[in-house]
Parts: structure tokens; sequence; C-alpha cells
């Protein structure tokens, strides 16, 4: 643990009732990261990141991101501000894109600047449409989020996140609801976000992408964290049996 | 930075077997238009059979020609109360929506007691307490000293009236604005809350706009119900419709031909917000598609 770290997660713990679906998870990631987290459906990895910005709100440990803390556990009520200072620091994508039907596309990406950051409209709408710019929609920028395909979607969900100027970026399986034809212009934006030297947490099953982007690869299976370390070394020598049985099918399929 | 989109088929294609597509389509129409000839059949047959009956009970056409603007004029009446009505039930419904969401046990107390209160007792009853038992409780407290206190207890038969209405609708429409709000995916708020939105800006700027497109057709169809419920506020005395058609019938017991009259009116007007309301659900069903 150095002074660097701009996450830092100690002895998390999430129960749904009496699931205990985190079990005592801890890491770093330092700036400019990319941390890649695999694991089955059901280990917990989505919960994890949801944890990271209190979309879920974690049973029990302490989530230090940017700088703002915060520490849960039975009887510890956690302070709104600070989960709202957390969030701040922090951007999501999320499987499902939940852009904004009833905004244009422009207007999903600065919605954030507007009523969070009370920022003028003529102020945040050049912003906006640099960051369409980056994910290569401007033009698509005042058509509603119905007329876009899902690639579209997510890349707009992508820039909407990028406005906010987080610190990390979370991406909850960002390509899973994709066709495949589509995966590609996902992937893409959030390559050229890594070489700009984002900071990056991604949960996926995109492994290709795991491989050839990320600097570390994270494996959890139930709740924990079985494995940690560089790609060579999680698909070329994994330490434990479960990453192999996990690893190995997937090879197969998706060409690694 | 390079990306690239799929481009969809161009417009310039067209499908070679185009004019079986219109022959289909074609004979589903006019399979469609028969059917609904046939149903129009049955509606004049029934239509026929009850003048017919109406012949037979010795029906007086004349007094309903001579005195129909009369009970007309009540509809403005109706029209107005339920308008008012609808409106200020709208906005109860919305602050009972909002306190049973909540989680201040303040406001979830305060709506949950309203709701179970109003849908558990008769509105007529309601109606009756308004009417007759506020007046009482203005009386006491102008005996008490509180004359201007007093004064707010004691309502015209108008006032009365939308009041009764608004909290009784008010209370069947928190349960739809409830459910119209949480028909919106809970991936929304996610999204908002992601991006360091409170919660009340996610419920103002998300997911209201959101929910006011489910929730509107719903208040169409309980503007058409208070229409027809607003009749009950004749027994406080409100000139509208039925208190209207009511009075006539009694002067020269003429029952059937002023209440078959007032329930042509409220027919008719139910006939066209129906109308209405189905032009603007359908409008709404496009809102976001431009």
């Amino acid at each position: 643990m150095n002074d660097n770290t701009i996450i830092q997660i100690e002895d998390l713990h999430k129960w749904f009732g009496m699931l205990h679906v985190l079990r005592g998870i801890s890491f770093s990631v330092v700036p400019r990261e990319v941390v890649v987290i695999i694991g089955r459906s059901g280990s917990g990895k989505s919960t994890l990141l949801r944890c990271l910005n209190f979309l879920e709100e974690p049973s029990a440990g302490k989530i230090i991101v940017a700088g703002h803390g915060v520490l849960t556990g039975p009887g510890i009520k956690p302070d709104r501000q600070r989960i709202l200072d957390l969030r701040l620091s922090t951007g999501m994508v999320f499987q499902e894109f939940n852009l904004f039907p009833h905004m244009t596309v422009l207007e999903n990406v600065i919605e954030g600047l507007i009523s969070v950051k009370k920022m003028a409209k003529d102020q945040a709408v050049p912003m906006g449409e640099k960051y369409l710019e980056k994910v290569g929609l401007r033009e698509k920028r005042d058509v509603h989020p119905i007329r876009l395909s899902g690639g579209q979607k997510q890349r707009v969900a992508i820039a909407r996140t990028l406005a906010m100027e987080p610190k990390v970026l979370l991406f909850d399986e960002p390509t899973s609801a994709l066709d495949p034809e589509l995966i590609g212009e996902v992937l893409d934006v959030m390559k050229a976000l890594a070489y700009e030297g984002a900071t990056m947490l991604v949960v996926t099953h995109e492994m290709g992408f795991a491989r050839d982007v990320s600097d570390r690869i994270i494996y959890i299976d139930r709740g924990e964290i079985i494995e940690d370390g560089l790609p060579e070394q999680i698909f070329n020598q994994p330490k434990d049996e479960r990453t192999r049985t996990f690893l190995e099918p997937l090879r197969k399929v998706q060409h690694l | 930075m390079a990306v690239n989109t799929i481009q969809p088929p161009g417009p310039a294609w067209t499908d070679p077997d185009i004019d079986m597509g219109h022959k289909l389509m074609a004979f589903e129409r006019r399979a469609r238009l028969i059917h609904a000839l046939q149903v129009l059949v049955v509606w004049i047959v029934i239509v026929i059979l009850l003048l017919f009956t109406l012949a037979l009970l010795d029906f007086d056409p004349a007094y309903v020609l001579k005195h129909y603007s009369f009970v007309l004029q009540g509809m403005w009446v109706t029209i107005g109360v339920s308008l008012a009505s609808i409106f200020f039930a709208s906005i109860l419904a919305l602050m009972g929506a909002l306190g049973r969401l909540s989680h201040n046990p303040v406001a979830q107390g305060i709506s949950g007691f309203y709701v179970s209160l109003i849908r558990g007792t008769p509105l007529l009853i309601q109606i009756y307490i308004i009417y007759l038992g506020l007046p009482q409780i203005g009386g006491r407290l102008t005996a008490l000293g509180y004359p201007q206190l007093g004064g707010l207890f004691i309502l015209n038969e108008l006032q009365a009236g939308i009041l009764a209405l608004s909290l009784n609708y008010g209370a069947y429409m928190t349960e739809i604005f409830r459910a119209g709000i949480q028909s919106i995916s809970f991936g929304q708020s996610e999204a908002a809350a992601a991006i360091g939105m409170s919660s009340w800006q996610t419920m103002k700027r998300v997911i209201l706009p959101q929910a006011v497109r489910v929730i509107i057709p719903d208040i169409g169809n309980q503007f058409i119900a208070m229409q027809k419920d607003s009749a009950l506020v004749s027994i406080m005395g409100v000139w509208e419709t039925t208190f209207r058609a009511n009075r006539l019938a009694r002067q020269e017991s003429k029952f059937i031909e002023m209440l078959l009259l007032a329930a042509l009116l409220y027919w008719l007007l139910t006939i066209v917000s129906s109308w209405l309301e189905g032009r603007l659900e359908r409008r709404l069903a496009h809102a976001y598609e431009r």
C-alpha cells in the first residue's frame, strides 16, 4: 500500500439477507492502472463494482477513492455527503446503458454538468460535444437514444460518464448486452481511454480485452479474490486450480 | 479516435414481391372493416330496441326538448368541477406518491394514513362530512373565539364539492402515481446516482418526466370517471347536470325523461373525453421518437 493509490478497499463485505456475497475483499489500484475483474456469474464481481460507488451499500469495510473515504459496518450509518463526493470521483458504465430516454444524446451527456456541477448551459454544451466527439458520435447530438444502436448507446453512456471527469472509471460488463457485431466499437473506445491513461476497473467476459489492454487481472470466486496478477501470468500460469478451470473453456471460444 | 458504426441497409432497395405485401394488407383491411360494420349493426339494433321500449312507456319527448338547454348548462358546471378536482387531485396524488415512496417516516405515515382512510370510506360519506361536518367545526371554533379560523371551515357548495372530489380522487390517484414512478426502471435511478445526482434531482429530472408519460393516460381515465362521480355533489346543491335534471324531473314527475337526458349527456361527454384521451395517449406514445 503506497501513498500513490487512487482506490483502496479494505476488508469489504456484502450481505444480501443471509447470503454472504463479498467475503473480505481488499485491494488497491494506482492511477492510470487498468484492472480487469473476471469470474463466474454470481461470483460477486458486479456487486464489488457497485459497492465501490455505493449503488449497493457495503455491509462492512472501508472504501477510499481519490481521497474520499467511507467506512461502513454493522451499526455505522455512512454519511450521505461523503457518498456523493465518492460518487463524483467515480464514473460508471452499465451493462444496460441506462441512458435517459426522454433526453437527447447531448442532454444525456450534459445532465450531470448542469444539475450536479451547476454549470451554465452554454459552458456545458461545448464540453458535451467534446466528449461526444471523443466517442465518435457528435453528429448524433440531437437525436433521442431510441434512434441509436446498442453500441452507439453504450458509447453515449461512456461520454456521459467522461463528461463528469471522474478520477476512476468503472465498467460493469459494458459489452454483455450488445450484439456481437457491435462489441468492437465499444471496446475500441475503452482501449483508447486506457491508452490515454484513464484509471479503469472493468468487469468483463471479453478475455481478449483483458489480455491485451489490462495491466492487472483479478479473479474472483464466491466473493473472494483468488488471484491477482499480470495478464500473462493469469492466462499462462494460473497459480490456483479454480482460475485454470474457469479460463480453460473460455480459451477455446475466445481464441486466447 | 477511429470509431466505426454499422449502417443499416439504405432506402434505395425495394422488395420485388412488394405487390404481395399490398394485397395482403388490403385483404386484412377489408376483414377489419367488415367486422367493424357488424359491430355497428348490433349497436343500432340495441338503440332501436331501447327507443321502441321508450315509446311503449309513454315517453314525452316534448318535455325533453323544452328543457334540455337548462340541463345542458349544468354540463359546464360538471366539466368545471371535474377539471378543478382532477387538477387538485393530481397535486395531492403527486405528494402522496412521493410520501409513500420516501424513506422519511413522517411523510410515509401521513400519506399512508390518507390513502388508507379515504379508500376505506364511501365517497358519499366523505361528501356529507365535508358539507355538513366541516361547518359544525367552523361554528365551534367561532364560538370558542376564533372566527377567522372558523371561517376557513365554512365552504360554499362548490368549494365543498371540489374539495370532496379532490381528496377522494387524490387518494386513488396516489396509487396510480406511485405505480407510474415505480414503473421507471431502477437502472435510471442508478445511472443518475452514478453521475452524482441527489435523490431529489433524480426524481425531478429523470424519473418524473418519464413517469408522467406513463401516468397521463391514467389521469385521463380518472377524469372520465370523475365526470360521472361529480353527479354526487348534486346532493350539496351544486347546480350541475344531475341537480338540474332532478329538479325538472320532480316539477312534473317526468323522471324517465329528465334522468335519461342527463344520462345521455354524461355519456356523450365521456365519449368525447375518451376520444381526446386516446389522441393524447397516441401522441405520448411517440414522444421520444422524433
